[in-house]
């Protein structure tokens, strides 16, 4: 029989509501024999006692619903947000408060680069903090006026870059061109948006870049980044899974020191639905403890803060036309109802409140044609629903999957531009989610905002912007709800919630080991309360301290 | 990477709501003989379905033809799909994209505008004539249907057997109330003139089938030694009716008329190029317009293009001539 060993915490919050607290652990096999007093554990047999984690707390490992393992890709590149945000090694990229802090962070990391006339290529800029001022040519000249520069904008839809990528794409005043644009004398800014923004970030990284953000290395940074913030279990929501990658995935998680569960989602729609169900199953069929395939997901509408979301009426506060399809309505129901068919759960990106509409008809639909229980197809984002929209997931068995870092990172935005207070207010409705009945989850999306379960449940309890704002008070949970949703709440949208997600016999041994209690601090301090690091499968996973 | 000053590879989108015709009309424009190579990126390989004693190869997400023609699948990304296409060895003469249904063609000829190797050519938007005014009041895709026919350079309106011809008028007058004077070509099962949509040689067979139904346009030519105004050359371009569907051609300025101008119109957008210096080419400016039977008579079309070409005898032009005897 393989060795027992006994944990001893300050405390252990299981989200077992039969059991919610101990003081101890046991561990076999990488599952969990039970929680209890050292007394009660004592039954099991023979044992080590392990009190190394005797001064902190253990919560189920953390579960992030919705998160991609391109995070681990942008992080080869360096970081300009506004925000703190630490990397896979755990140093802190310090937030850069204005351009000029751009600029010079961009000099510093030119200079330490080969004088080969390669391309500098950041990320996770954001000007929406900097009062109105926009990055322009002039700025971004000052890093180099003979190496392309290409800044990538924190929602990977919009970019800078310097006079020379402009002089060898041949773009000036003479461009007319919707995605190139032009200040008031009609001259370019140096700022490109959507689709010239993104044929351009490819060019100017060359057509490697979607490869380098998805290789082996790039799952690591993921995992890293995720075990760094108490994950153990996270998804990689939105991947085409080639074979590279499903080589790259595989390897990985066969290793032991792999830190995390990764569930890659495969993306509908980019191979002809005759052939999925077949190739997904295929994959399913590799599954291993920490690599899950099963998981679909379908890309609906656009971002709300991107104006490409798709709103039912009134649409946007400022007058916006209304967002883009990604697929059309009649695409999603078929796409749905062929996996729904086959069997797989399907989670659906829905940001708009028509997006969530038109997947939850297609819900209906699916459910019409051929009735499934325990489906458990999940809406993820939904951030604009209404209460009748809850109303309608709980009656259809769907699952959801809030937001809820959007409050934060862009919850002024919409309340003075895109939603407008009202629906400003109920967006990401955690609280409406709670009290319908509707099984819910809370996430990051990373990269669009870091990995974090313990800021994403800070954000649901809270509520605040990033200028303080309190956006909705009707919508806040508590904390013991949010911590139930970034543990057993989203283990139950990805359907392992036998598995994990509580601290309770017979599930796998997974813990966030935290250097507070969450359930005691006040919570408005939530989201600063310390990762020690995690376990997984009984395994010790320290994070790497911080600089 | 092409040689520096490589002429630009037309770059055409296809655009239109799921169930239009972009797939019939591919297929036609795929394996017709035009001599032409062209590359097509398709959403999936699952809805073209190409005559497979045309297929030489095929791999992964491209399929070769016969023909020289390539048609290859955009899977996760059109840039990373077209920047590849753009460094294959092979030369195109032609890339051609089709829209998924619900997206803004316009937006994607945008990239037309941003690189070099490729010229904007044209937006083409295919339309249901039996259901394109239902698809329009829709709740959900109402606004997709109407921004895509409102991108268009170029309108097919397809599946005109489907609608009296009253009704088809109607159409085409709504049509134009969204999309501006824009040329509209009706068709069945997306058979249309294919040289005019895709600006190909006049005159090639473009009938692998031959059927006898040929698609009816017409082409005419204007030729004339003296240098052309260019606000006169304009003018005349904004003002041609819808039923001219391109224009092409080389144009002598008095204002540079040292300079190789290259003229490219399709539907109702036109742009003109400088091409540098003459070299020892002849001195004549040449245009070709192709439309369908409705466009305008050839004697109008002389008379209108004469306008911009009254002569002109200055000392600019007289000297660039000289120039070139010396
Ligand atoms: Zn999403
Ligand atoms: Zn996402």
């Amino acid at each position: 029989m393989s060795r027992t060993v006994i944990y001893r915490a300050r405390r252990i919050v299981t989200m077992n509501p039969g059991n919610p607290f101990a003081t101890h652990v046991a561990v076999r096999e990488g599952r969990i024999l039970g929680a209890g007093s050292l007394e009660q554990l004592a039954g099991w047999g023979a044992h080590d006692l392990d009190e190394r984690f005797a001064d902190k707390v253990l919560l189920p490992g953390f579960v992030e619903g919705h998160s991609h393992a391109f995070e681990g890709g942008v992080w080869q590149f360096p970081y300009l947000g506004y925000f703190d945000r630490a990397g896979p090694d755990g140093t802190i990229s310090r937030g850069l408060r204005n351009i000029e802090e751009v600029v010079a962070r961009l000099r510093e990391v030119e200079k330490a680069m080969p004088r080969d006339g390669s391309t500098l290529l950041a990320w996770g800029f954001d000007p929406i903090y900097f009062g109105g001022r926009r990055m322009d040519l002039s700025d971004l000249d000052k890093v180099s006026t003979d190496r392309p520069v290409v800044v990538i904008h924190s929602n990977f839809h919009v970019l800078n870059a310097n006079t020379p990528v402009f002089r060898k794409a041949g773009i000036d005043r003479s461009t007319n061109v919707h995605g190139v644009v032009k200040d008031a004398t009609g001259e370019p800014t140096g700022e490109l948006q959507e689709m010239t923004a993104k044929f351009m970030a490819y060019k100017a990284a060359g057509v490697q870049l979607a490869s380098l953000l998805s290789d082996n290395e790039a799952v690591w940074r993921f995992a890293r980044v995720a075990q760094l913030a108490g994950v153990t279990t996270a998804t990689d929501l939105h991947n085409e899974l080639p074979q590279s990658t499903v080589d790259g995935y595989l390897e990985a998680s066969a290793r032991e020191d792999f830190p995390i569960r990764l569930l890659p989602a495969f993306a509908a729609g980019l191979v002809p639905l005759a052939e999925v169900p077949d190739r997904l199953a295929g994959l399913v069929k590799r599954n291993n403890e920490k690599l899950r395939f099963g998981l679909v997901k379908i890309v609906t509408d656009g971002s709300i803060q991107g104006l490409s979301a798709r709103m039912r009426w009134p649409g946007y506060y400022d007058g916006t036309p209304n967002g883009v399809w990604n697929v059309g309505p009649d695409e999603i129901d078929r796409t749905l109802l062929a996996y729904h068919r086959a069997g797989f759960q399907v989670h659906v990106h829905t940001n708009g409140d028509e997006a969530s509409e038109v997947a939850l008809n297609a819900i209906e639909k699916a459910l019409a044609a051929a009735p499934r229980w325990d489906h458990r197809h999940t809406l993820q984002h939904c951030q604009m629903a209404d209460a009748s929209q809850f109303r309608r997931m709980k009656a259809l068995g769907a699952c959801v999957n809030l937001f809820a870092n959007h409050l934060y990172y862009w919850g002024d935005v919409h309340y003075e531009k895109t939603l407008g207070p009202e629906r400003a207010e109920r967006m990401d409705a955690c609280a409406t989610a709670l009290a319908t009945g509707v099984p819910f989850a809370i996430h990051c999306d990373a990269p669009v905002t870091p990995i974090g379960p313990l800021f994403t449940a800070w954000c649901a309890v809270n509520r605040l912007t990033a200028s303080g704002r309190t956006l909705g008070e009707a919508e806040k949970i508590g904390v013991a709800d949010a911590l139930r949703a970034i543990t057993l709440g989203a283990a139950w949208t990805l359907k392992l919630d036998d598995e994990i997600g509580s601290i309770e016999t017979g599930k796998r041994a997974d813990f966030a080991v935290l250097d507070d209690d969450p359930l005691t601090v006040d919570p408005t301090r939530l989201k600063d309360v310390g990762v020690w690091g995690t376990v997984l499968g009984g395994r010790v996973f320290e994070a790497p301290r911080r600089a | 990477m092409p040689e520096p000053g490589a002429t630009p590879i037309p770059f055409t989108v296809i655009g239109g709501f799921l169930g239009a015709g972009k797939t019939t009309l591919l297929n036609r424009l795929l394996v017709a003989p035009h001599g032409r190579r062209f590359a097509v990126l398709v959403n999936d390989f699952g809805s073209v379905d190409i005559d497979g004693r045309l297929i030489v190869a095929h791999g992964g997400d491209t399929i070769a033809l016969a023909n020289g023609c390539l048609c290859c699948s955009i899977g996760d990304s059109l840039a990373t799909t077209l920047l590849d296409l753009l460094e294959r060895p092979d030369r195109f003469d032609h890339v051609v994209v089709e829209a998924s249904g619900v997206a803004d063609p316009g937006r994607i000829a945008d990239i037309g505008g941003i690189e070099p190797r490729l010229s904007r050519d044209g937006v083409i938007v295919v339309v249901d004539a039996a259901d394109v005014r239902a698809r329009a009041a829709d709740r959900y895709v109402g606004d997709t249907v109407l921004r895509q026919i409102a991108a268009a350079d170029l309108l097919v309106l397809n599946k005109r057997d489907l609608v009296e011809d009253a009704e088809a008028t109607t159409l085409k007058t709504w049509l134009e109330g969204i999309a501006g004077a824009v040329a509209v070509v009706e068709a069945r099962h997306a058979d249309v003139p294919l040289a005019a949509l895709f600006g190909l040689p006049p005159g090639a067979d473009l009938h692998p089938a031959a059927p006898a139904c040929e698609p009816a346009f017409r082409t005419w030519t204007f030729a004339t030694p003296h240098p052309l105004s260019r606000e006169g050359l304009v003018a005349v371009l904004d003002a041609l009716p819808s039923p001219v569907l391109r224009a092409k051609g080389f144009v002598r300025f008095a204002d540079s008329p040292g300079r190789r101008a290259l003229l490219q119109r399709v539907g109702r957008r036109s742009r003109l190029d400088d091409e540098g210096a003459w070299g020892l080419g002849r001195l004549v400016s040449e245009i070709v317009v192709i439309g369908t039977p409705d466009m305008p008579s050839d004697a109008d079309l002389a008379a209108r293009f004469e306008t911009a070409a009254r002569p002109v005898v200055d000392a600019a032009v007289l000297s660039a001539t000289l120039d070139r005897t010396r």
